[in-house]
Order: structure tokens, then sequence, then C-alpha cells
């Protein structure tokens, strides 16, 4: 345990004084987005890692966070931000209107539904005008307020994103150590076994999917005060659930530092094949993806934090922890 | 009676695999199972924990009609069953498995630990609580199962099969840790192939052949039954063949 605080402090080190040390706009805006990822990933995390319910769908949740607090700026000129409130909400009555339904299914049926779901939803997105339609919505071009929160620098919104990222992983970290999150474990693990121990299965799967989807919705929201813009591609595509997936699974889908794994890695990763293959080759990086998700379930489905406990273990234990185990 | 299920039937499409099964099970009673395979057993098991709803009949569980109830709220009344196919869960440790069982009575995380940690202790499984169920050899698994059903301190234990895959020397001890459960106040129906367990244990035997309860009663009068020693044994246990 102690080994293990002292890893993630370390890495909370290197959060806060990473764009103090790669200064640059483009290093910036790749920290901006390892982070974004992370959060994306982290709410995906405890519905699809911890509960084991695999949603290919999480973009619905992502697409409305990043939509309603550009409305709220398009109909009402208010700060995106406050938009925020918005989003939660409405993805809290879409995440308990698709759960009771969704839920009764299990395994490839449940993601199946959850892809039905989402692509409707940005089937009826891009061909509704109200919300912009395929166009999308904008958001202020240039900064009124400070609670715009519009800024040319992507170090703001680096901070931002590390500080909503602590809140998720705080979140996440507490939870695994309470009754739910043995709960959602033990679902994941076997459903019918979970049961036959008082675990109320249904209950417990809806208030993951209710958690994850807010916090899906925060991400999104996130991403469209950094961009300043959204549209049906770039926010309700299946492709953004895909991103969500893949970087939870790369590194550990179920454990707290995975999604930050994963995302430190194939978001620079992605970054640079995108500027390799070109906008219109952009596709190329997802067959890249698809490979990677191959590896993983192929040879190790834990994934990258799997591997490193594994590395863990071989390492001789210190004198004194095994001392204090044989005492017990 | 802690239990007590009439005229419980369940069919499969066109399929009647258990047909009009009655069971009552006093406080502090062990009763045993028995019957060739595809008997109905497995099923009228299911039936009385709740994980398949009778076609007809019904199921009374401490004064309480559990006929449609959920396995959960079974387990909340206070019963509790393992698997004919252990279903440990793989990636949690022996600790945090049996503390799954113990959250139904202790919601607090410390008290739960508490408890499971009691419980592991009884079964005989401190020593590797914190190695994962998926290390376990199928002995350990079964014994978790145990231990983890345990911890949701139930009046009435069901157990599907917990003596299989076991070798002779691991009997003798899960043996022992049923007669030990037993002993403690919990109640318990077992389902087992191996007659000379159900021998041992059981107060009473039910005998399922076809869906069908064909005996019940003691365990040494049971297995002189002609119908019994026809569908299941084979031969009488007295006049056992030279191997």
């Amino acid at each position: 345990m102690k080994g293990r605080g002292l890893l993630y402090l370390g890495a909370a080190i290197v959060l806060v004084v990473y764009p103090l040390v790669f200064s640059g706009a483009f290093a910036e805006r790749i920290g901006a987005l390892v982070l974004l990822a992370a959060i994306g990933a982290s709410a995906w995390n405890i519905l699809g890692g911890y509960a084991g319910q695999i949603s290919v769908g999480h973009a619905m949740f992502y697409g409305i966070g990043a939509y309603v607090p550009l409305l709220a700026y398009r109909l009402w000129e208010l700060p995106p931000l406050a938009g925020v409130p918005a989003a939660i909400v409405l993805s809290l009555v879409l995440a308990t209107l698709i759960g009771f339904p969704t839920f009764r299914l299990v395994g490839h049926y449940f993601s199946m539904a959850t892809i039905a779901v989402a692509e409707l939803i940005r089937i009826v997105v891009s061909n509704w005008d109200f919300v912009g339609g395929a166009i999308g919505l904008m958001g202020p071009a240039t900064s009124r307020t400070v609670f715009d929160l519009s800024f040319k620098s992507s170090v703001p919104y680096y901070y931002l994103f590390l500080g909503v990222l602590a809140v998720v992983l705080g979140v996440t970290w507490q939870l695994e150590r309470s009754r739910m999150g043995y709960y959602l474990r033990a679902i994941k693990a076997g459903e019918r076994a979970a049961r036959s121990l008082g675990v109320p299965v249904r209950r417990y799967k809806l208030f993951a999917l209710l958690l994850s989807a807010a916090f899906t919705a925060v991400a999104g929201s996130l991403y469209a005060l950094m961009i300043g813009f959204a549209d049906p591609d770039s926010v309700f595509s299946l492709l953004v659930s895909v991103d969500m997936i893949i970087v939870a699974a790369l590194g550990g889908a179920g454990t707290l530092a995975g999604p930050l794994v994963g995302a430190a890695i194939l978001v620079p990763l992605r970054e640079y094949t995108n500027s390799i293959f070109g906008g219109g080759n952009s596709g190329l990086t997802y067959i890249l993806f698809g490979g990677i998700i191959m590896l993983i379930a192929r040879f190790e489905p834990g994934g990258l934090m799997e591997i490193g406990r594994r590395l863990a273990a071989l390492l001789p234990r210190a004198p004194r922890r095994e001392v204090r185990r044989r005492a017990a | 009676m802690l239990l007590e299920a009439r005229r419980v039937t369940r069919d499969f499409g066109a399929f009647r695999a258990l047909a009009e099964a009655d069971l009552t099970v006093a406080e502090g009673e062990m009763i045993g199972l028995i019957g060739p395979n595809g008997a109905g057993k497995s099923t009228f098991f299911n039936c009385l924990a709740g994980d398949l709803a009778p076609t007809s009949g019904s199921v009374h569980f401490a004064g309480r009609d559990v006929t449609r109830a959920a396995p959960e709220a079974h387990a909340r009344l206070g019963m509790g069953r393992t698997f004919q196919v252990p279903a440990t869960f793989e990636d949690m440790s022996v600790l945090e498995n049996v503390m799954v069982g113990a959250f139904l009575r202790h919601p607090g995380r410390r008290a739960a630990r508490e408890a499971a940690e009691a419980v592991v202790e009884r079964v005989g499984m401190a020593d590797i609580r914190h190695a994962r169920a998926r290390g376990l050899g199928t002995p350990g698994r079964k014994r978790l199962e145990i231990a983890r059903v345990l911890a949701t301190e139930p009046k009435l234990l069901l157990l599907d099969e917990a003596l299989a895959g076991l070798n002779p020397a691991e009997i003798v001890r899960a043996i022992e840790l049923v007669r030990q459960i037993h002993a403690g106040g919990i109640t318990i129906v077992i389902v087992e192939h191996i007659m000379e367990v159900i021998l041992s244990l059981a107060q009473r035997v039910i005998v399922f052949n076809q869906g069908r309860i064909i005996a019940s009663g003691k365990p040494a009068d049971v297995v002189e039954e002609p119908a019994v020693v026809e569908a299941y044994l084979g031969h009488s246990l007295k006049r056992r063949p030279p191997r």
C-alpha cells in the first residue's frame, strides 16, 4: 500500500508540473486532451470496468454534455458553463429511461442495445434543426466574461480538467472501497451468484449507470468548453464511445488508474497517427486502435495495470511487510 | 416450519422437469436430496432458492410466500445457497468474496470485513484470505462458496453438490465443515450424489426420479426401498457387490 501510495503521489506531481515542463501549444494541448480522455474513460469505467456492463453507447451522454451548454449559449446567450448542470440532469434522466429496459439484457445484448440507443439519438440530433442539425452548435466566438471559460492557451483547460479528473478518481476510489464497489465487482463476476448473496443487481447496475452517465456528461461539457463547437459526428458518434472503451481497456478496465494510463498512451498516439495519416485518412487511426483491442483481448484483458500488478508481484517483498504478515 | 414447498411444478416448454414436489423443513434439520442425473433435484433446488419461478405450486420460507420472490429477497430472509459449479468471484480475493456476503447484514466496510474475517477463520481459509479466487482449486472454491454464503448469516443453507469433485481426504474435511455449520444452528438441505455422505449427514432423505419424489424418510430406510434401488442405487447398499 505504501508503495502504491508513493506511486500515486508521484503521478500527481507529474500531472501538476507537466505544463511547466512541457511548454508549447502542441504539448499543452496534448496534455489537456489526455486528461479529457481520462475523464471520459474513467466515467465509462464505473459502468463498464467495475460493473462489467459494456456500454458502447456512452457517446449519448458525452454528446448531451457537449450540446446542452452550447444550446444554453445559443438560446439565451448564457455562459456555456451554466448549461453543465442541465446537461448532467438530462443525462441522468436518459440513463434512468434506458437503464430499466436495457438492464434486462446481459452481455452482448446489452452492448448492442446501447449502440442502438446512441445511434438513434445521433440520427435525431443530426436531423433536428433546433439543436443545429448536422452542422452542430458553436460556443462564444470570443471570451465575453471569465465564465465563458474561453482561453487561447490550453493550460487553463489542462488544470480545469485535472481538477475534474481528481474529483472523478476520488469518487471512484471511494466507490471501490464501499459496499457498492464490492457489489459492482461481484455483479461483473457473476450476476447469479451475486443475487444469491443478496445483491440487488439491477438497482446497483442503475446506480453505476447514473454515476457513469453524469461524469460522461461532464466530460462532454469540458470538450465543448475547450473546443467551442460540437456536431453530431464529433460528440455523438460511435467512435466517441469506442475511444472511451479502448482507453480504459488498454490501461485496465475496473482499475482506478487504468483509464489515465490508457489515455496517456493512446491520445498522443492518436494525435501522432492523425498527423501522419492526415485528416482524410483519420479512420486509419481506428484500424490501429482495433489492433490494440485485439491484442488486449487476446493477451491481457486486464490491461497494462494487470501487467504492472504481475510484475510487482515478482519483486521481492519488503522484509517488514513479510514479518507483519507472518505475525498476523 | 422454516421451509414449506407445496406441489412445486416446473415446466420447460412441453417438458415437465419437476412434478408436484413437496418438502417441509423444520429448523435445525439436515435433509438430503438424492436422485440420478436429470431427476429434477437441481430444478427443485432452484425453485426453492428463487432462481426459477415454479410453473405452479408454492414456496414459503420463514412464514413468507417466496414463490415468485427474487434470489436476493431469499438471501435477505435468510436462505443461502451454493452452486453445483462453484460461482466464485474470480478476480476478487477470498476475503473480498466473503465480504460481498457479509455486506448483507453489515453495510459498513469495517464491520463487513470483521464479519468476513471471522467466517474465513471459521472455515479454515485464513491463511489464503488474500489469494485470488481464480487461483484456488475445486476444494478451495467449494469451501469459499460455503464461506461466502455463511457470511450472509443464513437460517437455511442449500448446498448443491458441495462435495462433488473432491478427493476422499477433502470429502472428510468437507463433511466435518458441514457438520460444524449444522451444529452452529443452521438448517441444511443438501443435494449430493455420494451416498456415503448423505447417509452420514442427513437426518431425512428425499429421492427424486424423473421429476417426481419417489421416496422420503430416514436414510437407512429409504436406501432399502425397491423403487429407490431400481431408479438410483442399482443394488442394495447392504448387499454391495464385490469390487
